[in-house]
C-alpha cells in the first residue's frame, strides 16, 4: 500500500506543481475559478491514492465540500461581475454542451452496441437523446421511422428462425438482440426531438 | 493522551468504534467558547453604525432592518456550528472537511456585505480557500497512508506521524482561516451587518488553536 502510494505522489506532485505554477501565470478570474476545481481534484487524486476502503469512503465528502466551495465561488463571481440574471438565448446555453456532445454520444452509443439488448439500447438511445438535445435537429423522422421499422422485421425475423429452424437459435438471439438495440435506440432518440421546435 | 501536557485531564471520552471524539479540559473550554458565541451571533441585534461628517459635529445613524442582516447572521451561525465540529471531531479527515465547511461560510459571511469590493475580496479569499485543500486533504491522506487510522486518539502520542504531513495540515488551515487578513484589504468591518464579522475572526482563531492541539498530539 505504501509503495503504490509513495509512487503515486511522485505524479501527483507532478500535477499539483503544474496546477499551481498555472495559477500564477493565470490572471483572468473565470479561468483561476476554473482552476480551482484542477486544484480541487487534485486533492482528491492525493486521497484516491491511499486506495483503501476507507479513502475510498472520504471520496465522496472531499468532493461534496470542494463542489459546493466551487458552486459558492460561482456565484460570487456572477454578482461580482454584474451578470447575476442574464438570461441564455437557449435553455442549454453551456459552451460544454456545443463541443462535448459528439464524443459523449459516440461513446455512449458504442458502449450501447457492446451491451446490446434491451439495456444496450437504452445507453445508446441515451447517447442519442444528450446529442439531439444539445446539438438541435431537423425532421429527421423518416429515417429513424424506417430504421426502426426494419429492425422490427429482424426482430420477427429472428422469431421465426427460432421457430423452424432451433438449431441456429445463437444467429437468432443474436439478431433479436441487434434489432430491440435499434429499436430502443430509435424511441428513446424521439424523446431528444419532444423540445422546442413549434411544428413537432 | 491525557498525559499529555496541551490536553490536561480527561473529562469525557465516547469510545465508539476506532473514532473517538473526547473532551479534555482544552476541548471543552474551545467548545464552550464555540456555544458562547454561536448564541452571541444568534440573538444580538445589527449593529447601528455612525457616520460622522468632518468638519463639523453632526453625525447620523443608519438605520439597519433585520431582513438586511438574515442571510449573514445564519451563515455566521452555521460558521459557529462547523468551528464546533471542528473542535469537537475525533478524526482527522473530518476535521480537514470541517475545516473547508468553515472556509465556505466565511466567504459567505464576507460576499454577504454586497459592495463589489468586498465581493471582489470574498473571491480572492475563496480561490485561496480552494486551493488551500489540497495541503489538507494531502495530509490527511498522507496520515492515513503511513499509519493506517486517522483516530486522533489511536495516533495520540505515538510520534508515527511525518514531519510534512503535519506541516501540511498547519499550510492548509493556513489557506482556510485567512479570512482576516482580506477583511483587512476589505473594509468589511464598515459594511452592513457588522457584528456577525466577529465570527469570521473567532472561528479562525479557534481553528488554529485546534491545529495546534492536533498536531502536539499526533
Amino acid at each position: 500500500m505504501i509503495e503504490t502510494f509513495h509512487t503515486g505522489m511522485f505524479a501527483a506532485s507532478l500535477c499539483i506543481i503544474i496546477a499551481f505554477f498555472s495559477f500564477m501565470k493565470e490572471t483572468d478570474d473565470l479561468h483561476r475559478l476554473l482552476l480551482t476545481d484542477l486544484a480541487s481534484v487534485m486533492a482528491l487524486f492525493l486521497i484516491a491514492l491511499v486506495g483503501t476502503d476507507l479513502a475510498e469512503a472520504l471520496i465522496l465528502p472531499g468532493l461534496v465540500v470542494t463542489i459546493s466551495k466551487l458552486m459558492a465561488l460561482a456565484e460570487i463571481y456572477l454578482v461580482k461581475e454584474g451578470i447575476w440574471g442574464n438570461q441564455p438565448a437557449r435553455t442549454l446555453d453551456i459552451e460544454v454542451l456545443q463541443s462535448a456532445p459528439a464524443i459523449l454520444a459516440s461513446i455512449l452509443v458504442l458502449y450501447g452496441i457492446f451491451l446490446s439488448g434491451f439495456s444496450g439500447g437504452a445507453v445508446a438511445g441515451l447517447g442519442v437523446i444528450f446529442y439531439i438535445i444539445c446539438k438541435g435537429h431537423q425532421e429527421r423522422f423518416e429515417l429513424i421511422e424506417t430504421v426502426s421499422g426494419y429492425a422490427w422485421v429482424a426482430w420477427i425475423g429472428a422469431f421465426f428462425i427460432m421457430l423452424i429452424f432451433p438449431s441456429q437459435w445463437f444467429l437468432a438471439v443474436m439478431i433479436a438482440g441487434g434489432a430491440i438495440l435499434i429499436k430502443v435506440t430509435a424511441k428513446l432518440s424521439l424523446i431528444g426531438t419532444m423540445r422546442g421546435e413549434s411544428d413537432v | 493522551m491525557f498525559d499529555l501536557n496541551i490536553e490536561g485531564a480527561e473529562l469525557f471520552a465516547l469510545p465508539f468504534g476506532d473514532i473517538v471524539p473526547y473532551f479534555s479540559i482544552y476541548s471543552a473550554t474551545l467548545a464552550a467558547f464555540v456555544l458562547i458565541f454561536i448564541l452571541i451571533s444568534a440573538f444580538d441585534h445589527p449593529e447601528r453604525q455612525l457616520n460622522i461628517i468632518f468638519g463639523g459635529d453632526a453625525y447620523y445613524e443608519k438605520e439597519i432592518k433585520e431582513d438586511d442582516t438574515r442571510f449573514s447572521r445564519f451563515m455566521a451561525i452555521a460558521c459557529g456550528f462547523a468551528t464546533l465540529g471542528a473542535v469537537l471531531t475525533g478524526d482527522i479527515f473530518n476535521f480537514t472537511l470541517f475545516a473547508v465547511l468553515v472556509g465556505i461560510t466565511n466567504i459567505a459571511i464576507v460576499a454577504s456585505a454586497g459592495n463589489r469590493h468586498v465581493l471582489n475580496a470574498a473571491f480572492q479569499y475563496g480561490i485561496v480557500a480552494m486551493i488551500a485543500t489540497v495541503p489538507l486533504f494531502g495530509a490527511a491522506a498522507i496520515i492515513l497512508a503511513t499509519t493506517g487510522t486517522l483516530s486522533i486518539w489511536t495516533l495520540a502520542g505515538m510520534g508515527a506521524v511525518p514531519l510534512l504531513a503535519k506541516a501540511l495540515l498547519i499550510l492548509g488551515v493556513m489557506g482556510e482561516g485567512i479570512a482576516p487578513l482580506y477583511i483587512g484589504k476589505a473594509e468589511i468591518i464598515r459594511a452592513q451587518g457588522a457584528p456577525f464579522v466577529l465570527m469570521i475572526h473567532f472561528s479562525s482563531l479557534l481553528l488554529f488553536l485546534r491545529v495546534t492541539e492536533i498536531v502536539l498530539v499526533i
